[in-house]
């Protein structure tokens, strides 16, 4: 998802109409699961990369109410080793990575998007069911076990 | 086992070749005379007893298998010549082997690149370290091996760093002095009760006050200022003479000498450091009289206290060590704004094994903090040199920078971050000046302390005081060291009170006599023998 600013297009003014100024931020932020373990306190954005520390930090506080007691900012080199089917170097977009240490003791922990889904009687009974199918299938395509896993074409 | 022949070929070459080098002499094994077996390091020599049969190859000559041992040695020590130089010469020394036993004690190899041989090395460093002749040369050896480490800042802007700082350094933080430092209430309603505090109620006799020479810069006599006191008589403080003399101070700072406009951010240099240095000068020359330790103190301007220490384990990232196990390297530079070594040690608080808390635990890497490593000299420095006799710390006081002032936490709806600033602050130091002092004594963390090691700091912002007391039971943290031990550091402090509430008209108004009252508390405790 890009998190790039777009240019803001305000209506053209005509003698005597409105003058329309609202100036409205236009990044996106993006939380993402930190890679490497962080403190409780520390949230990891994907920002846009003309945002500044204080850009992140106003945006938070104004707009979502969240209290932000430090930012740390770092660009992220997206890699231009990947080749196409021209050989064409292909880069991977570079993208600005936000610490954000949240203030008053808040914690926060990003959560398991995709849990394990627990299963009903009913879902647990037909796995079972394809299963011991599945197995009679195989054990039937398997040959006399007697010969010891040689194929049954040849011979007598 | 058959050797081919042009194995055993190009051995004899090589002998040859090394043959004319000088080698040490090395005793060779009695059975080799007779032909045993004699394994050495790095070269598989099977000498083959002459009466056997059907095991053709090896040297069955002994002078020959004599030459191929020294040549062996020799070699040997060429082999490790080439490696790390900070254990190649443990290797020096053969085994000593008992009179019962014929061959070599079979140890691990030392160069091998297995985890047998790095406890072998680890073990001959660590001898080393312990059969230093000085204390200058196990400092020396403790911080050879210079690799990049975390820099510890003890006044730092990091959100909860004192949390951290209790984590790397294994100390237990209790709010509040300990009760002994709290004294009885004051027995005379203007006179403030006796530093009993810290003298056991018996010894309330002092010695009588000689005006002793006080700290450097200030010689103020002593016996001016202090009240007269019959020998034997329970002495008391003149809170009004202490009151008047930290007043003068801040007045003369503040309000009566000229000074111009504090620079850009060098405000606390303006008016505050000069405060400090002066209250502490004079109060300790104050109280020389009732406190023989200060007389014999030394008193230190701006020193620089150094500690470098290993605390857990991690994996190198990048580089060409990567994958391998290192410990995570700690180094604390401080730089506190004054400090009085004395030399005898201040007494323990509690008993070396009491646990008081816990010791916060984290689970990611400390760079997370912000923490940034560097590759620089592995310092161990108390503010004096090892022959100095003012070995042991008594106080130290702090200043707090410009850039952590109280305006800028509030500015930026931090305020809960103040009193961190100041234990964080508390605790790093202490801990460096405790483990540095131990140091000095000839501990680290393969001997550690017999007994604690104690100080105190007074952390301020020349109006607001925190007051801490340390306590070091322990300087094992390394991973190996810290498995069996049971002991944690403690550290007591307060939250920072203010001293007054302003100077204004040449008169300072909301003048706060406790904290006056609980810094010449800390400058009145000495050991008990005293």
């Amino acid at each position: 998802m890009a998190t790039g600013a777009r240019k803001a297009v305000y209506p053209l003014f005509q003698l005597g109409g409105p003058q329309l100024r609202i100036f409205r931020p236009n990044f996106y932020m993006l939380v993402v699961r930190p890679g490497v373990p962080q403190p409780e306190d520390t949230v990891q954005f994907r920002v846009s990369m003309e945002m500044t520390k204080v850009d992140i930090k106003n945006y938070l506080e104004k707009i979502y109410n969240v209290p932000v007691a430090a930012v740390r900012t770092r660009i992220q080199y997206g890699a231009n080793n990947k080749r196409n089917h021209k050989n064409q170097r292909v880069k991977k977009p570079d993208y600005k990575v936000a610490y954000v240490q949240l203030g008053q003791g808040q914690t926060f922990q990003f959560p398991n998007l995709f849990p394990e889904k627990e299963q009903d009687t009913e879902t647990r009974s037909f796995d079972d069911f394809k299963n011991t199918y599945m197995e009679r299938e195989k054990q039937r395509q398997k040959g006399d076990p007697r010969r010891g896993g040689v194929p049954d074409w040849f011979g007598l | 086992m058959r050797r081919s022949s042009a194995a055993l070929r190009e051995e004899r070459g090589a002998i040859e070749r090394r043959a004319s080098r000088k080698a040490p002499p090395l005793s060779v094994p009695a059975a080799l005379s007779r032909g045993g077996a004699c394994r050495l390091e790095g070269w598989l020599v099977h000498v083959v007893p002459s009466g056997q049969s059907g095991v053709p190859g090896g040297e069955g000559c002994p002078s020959a298998v004599s030459l191929l041992c020294k040549m062996a040695a020799s070699g040997r020590r060429r082999l490790l010549s080439h490696g790390r130089c900070w254990f190649s010469q443990t290797e020096s020394a053969a085994p000593p082997q008992s009179p019962d036993s014929l061959y070599p004690p079979i140890v691990a190899s030392a160069t091998a690149k297995s985890k047998a041989a790095k406890r072998r090395r680890l073990e001959y460093f660590n001898q080393r370290v312990h059969a230093a002749a000085s204390i200058e040369e196990k400092l020396r050896l403790y911080g050879q091996l210079q690799r990049p480490k975390y820099m510890l800042y003890p006044q730092t802007f990091a959100l909860n760093a004192d949390r951290w700082y209790r984590s790397f350094t294994k100390t237990v933080f209790v709010p509040g002095l300990p009760p002994r430092a709290v004294s009885a209430a004051a027995k005379a309603p203007g006179a403030v009760a006796p530093e009993a505090a810290k003298t056991p109620e018996g010894a309330a006799g002092v010695a009588p006050e000689a005006a002793k020479a006080p700290a450097p810069g200030t010689a103020a006599p002593g016996a001016a200022k202090t009240p007269g006191l019959a020998a034997g008589a329970a002495p008391y403080l003149d809170m009004g003479e202490l009151r008047s003399l930290a007043c003068d101070a801040l007045l003369q700072e503040s309000f009566y000498q000229n000074k111009k406009r504090p620079y850009l951010y060098r405000d606390q240099d303006h008016t505050p450091g000069p405060f400090l240095t002066q209250l502490v000068s004079t109060l300790a020359a104050f109280l020389c009289g009732r406190n023989p330790l200060l007389a014999a103190s030394s008193l230190d301007l701006k020193p620089e206290v150094n500690y470098y220490w290993h605390h857990g384990e991690e994996v190198v990232v990048h580089g060409h060590r990567k994958g391998r196990v290192d410990p995570v390297r700690f180094q604390i530079d401080d730089h506190p704004h004054l400090q009085i070594r004395v030399p005898k040690q201040l007494p323990e608080i509690v008993p070396l094994e009491s646990d008081l808390g816990d010791v916060p635990v984290i689970d990611h890497k400390p760079s997370k903090l912000p923490l940034f490593k560097k590759q620089y000299e592995n310092k161990v420095f108390i503010g004096s040199k090892v022959a100095d006799p003012c070995c042991y710390g008594h106080t130290q006081f702090h200043l707090i920078p410009d850039k952590l002032k109280r305006e800028r936490f509030v500015r930026a709806n931090l305020e809960d971050q103040i009193e961190v600033l100041y234990r964080a602050n508390g605790i790093a130091s202490l801990f460096a000046w405790t483990a540095a002092q131990a140091m000095y004594q000839g501990f680290w963390n393969e001997a550690d302390v017999t007994h604690p090691f104690v100080s105190q700091a007074v952390v301020t912002d020349g109006k607001y005081f925190a007051f801490f007391c340390y306590q070091l039971n322990t300087l094992a943290l390394t991973v190996e060291t810290i498995q069996n031990n049971p002991r944690k550091n403690i550290c007591w402090g307060t939250d920072s009170k203010p001293l007054y509430d302003v100077v204004e008209d040449g008169s300072v108004k909301g003048f706060n006599d406790e904290v006056l009252l609980q810094l010449v508390r800390f400058l009145l405790n000495r050991p008990k023998e005293l």
